[in-house]
């Protein structure tokens, strides 16, 4: 019984969302303002019993880990942004977690982002006993790194055979990839599409086997 | 107005019904296109394959009801194949809105209602059996079946919380987790989602921290899955592989190449192609919702494909292309 009421409420929503593709109106602005208000209220109601319940609320008011009570008030300093007079004191927590954050994520970042993926294109353009397809991709990978950044180097006017032959080399490498990436687009745009109709004709109104 | 110029200023409305038309009919009229596994997607398939009740794995819900239909059908994929294989799983939540998308990807996976699903047995229900002493995974499942339960007729086996899972929910500033499980699991999530103390569970005394698990799966429709990447991979060596929406693969195949991750589920494709190995390593008796979106996705490709090239033609025909054309046209 619920669970028919709820897949309805669900296939409504998602009829209402659709009704855009026609026109804009009434019906497509209340949802969306459904769907921001809900899961907002989802959000904060999960962060309290994961998080603010168990892991402050809880072991403070047995009146344990009150070191807890420093990240809380610090936490609390978010809200004076609201008190113009104060809002000031946000800057604190804010200024913590920057620092942090940068500090944390700064050194795993340049590793994982940056170093490796340079190494990654170190590689030997031809391996003795290795099919052609292989060495192709090499090539593909080493010429088409090195071409589209010398399309990105702007120091020096694209003439030339380096400069003028590598940018152009290069933007074609960087449309192939816009165009990979935009067939892949293509590609997850339907497929949500397909989502939704697979739960309005198979979830909701039982057609699909 | 000439009639190329009314083409290419169509109402996109009659687009949009086209594109309709194309999505629903192929749900009633299947043709079966063939799915042809991909060796991104096979990689992942394989490194599950090979792993057995001594080993973990982490699926990471990293994803919102956004990209639901993209990120679903590859969570609940990997789930049956890692509980086919007893292989414990840990699940977990970057985003508040994907722990109850998690948990709607378990329920889907033990809905005894359909055949070939698996049975839930939660913590609290086999308490007397733990009581008796746990000695191992084989030796629960013959003390719970000689304690009266019996697997429903078409179930494929049990699902032991504790001990095949952990559902370990939400936790914000999810990438510090990662660092943090890097040395503990149970100090980042002394509970499971639903209060369960993680500390006496068999499935946390057996893999205490990252290193002592053998793949992490994120499924992500944002750069969230970077964050087991830049935390798991690169601190402690974690595998990861990636189940990420068609929109985001492009951007992740260097990572393939690099060896910084195992593999990739690309989209609903990526899914697709992950059922149809399950199917044919016996883990399944048919595909899953992805592959049956593969004949409408085709379909709906030719649509687009075809409507590009009639734009095309009639830009150049109607001689578009032209400045001054161009000029008066505007």
């Amino acid at each position: 019984m619920y669970e028919t009421i709820g897949l309805s409420v669900a296939a409504i929503f998602t009829l209402a969302v659709f009704s855009f593709l026609y026109k804009e109106n009434p019906l497509y602005r209340f949802a969306e303002h459904i769907v921001v208000g809900a899961s907002l209220g989802y959000s904060i109601v999960v962060t309290y019993q994961r998080v603010l319940y168990p892991r402050l609320v809880e072991p403070v008011s047995h009146g344990q880990e009150l070191i807890l009570l420093i990240p809380a008030i610090m936490g609390l300093l978010y809200v004076t942004r609201f008190f113009p007079r104060i809002a000031w004191m946000s800057r604190y927590p804010m200024a913590f977690l920057l620092g942090t954050g940068m500090g944390v994520a700064f050194p795993y970042d340049m590793q994982t982002l940056v170093l490796r993926q340079i190494q990654s294109t170190m590689i030997p353009l031809y391996t003795p006993g290795a099919p052609w397809f292989d060495t192709l991709g090499a090539f593909v990978i080493v010429f088409g790194t090195l071409s589209a950044i010398i399309y990105f180097f702007f120091s020096k006017p694209h003439k030339g055979p380096f400069f003028g032959f590598g940018s152009k080399v290069g933007i074609w490498i960087i449309m192939i990839g816009f165009g990979a990436t935009f067939g892949f687009t293509v590609m997850g745009r339907i497929s949500l599409l397909i989502g939704r109709v697979q739960f309005l004709l198979g979830d909701w109104l039982g057609l699909l086997n | 107005m000439n009639n190329w110029e009314r083409f290419l200023n169509i109402d996109r409305r009659w687009i949009y019904l086209l594109i309709a038309i194309v999505v629903i009919v192929p749900f009633f009229i299947r043709m079966g296109l063939p799915v042809v596994p991909t060796q991104e997607v096979r990689s992942v398939y394989d490194l599950v394959d090979s792993l057995g009740p001594d080993d973990a794995i982490f699926i990471g819900w990293d994803f919102d009801p956004g990209t639901e239909a993209e990120n679903q059908p590859m969570g609940v994929a990997v789930l049956r194949h890692a509980f086919a294989r007893h292989v414990p799983v840990f699940v977990t939540a970057y985003w508040p809105l994907a722990q109850g998308l998690a948990e709607m990807g378990l329920a889907s996976v033990f809905d005894t209602r359909v055949p070939g699903n698996f049975v839930y047995v939660p913590w609290a229900e086999w308490e007397s059996v733990r009581a008796a002493g746990y000695a191992g995974r084989d030796s629960l499942e013959s003390a719970w079946e000689a304690a009266g339960n019996s697997l429903p007729e078409g179930a494929r086996g049990w699902v032991f919380e504790g001990v095949d899972l952990a559902n370990l929910g939400y936790l914000p500033y999810f990438s510090l987790v990662i660092l943090g499980m890097g040395t503990s699991i149970a100090n980042q999530y002394p509970t499971d989602a639903y209060g369960n103390n993680l500390h006496d569970m068999p499935i946390l005394q057996a893999h205490k921290n990252l290193r002592e698990v053998d793949l992490a799966v994120t499924l992500a429709g944002s750069t969230a899955c970077m964050s087991w990447v830049v935390y798991g991979t690169s601190r402690v060596g974690l595998p990861v592989a990636f189940g990420v929406t068609a929109v985001m693969a492009t951007d992740y195949f260097p990572y393939i190449q690099s060896g910084q991750i195992v593999g990739m589920m690309g989209g609903l494709r990526g899914a697709a192609e992950y059922e149809v190995l399950e199917t044919e390593g016996g883990y399944t008796e048919t595909t899953g919702k992805a592959y049956r979106g593969m004949d409408v996705q085709s379909l709906a490709h030719i649509l687009i494909i075809l409507l590009v090239i009639l734009g095309n033609i009639a830009y150049f025909a109607g001689g578009f292309h032209k400045k001054t054309a161009m000029k008066n046209r505007r």
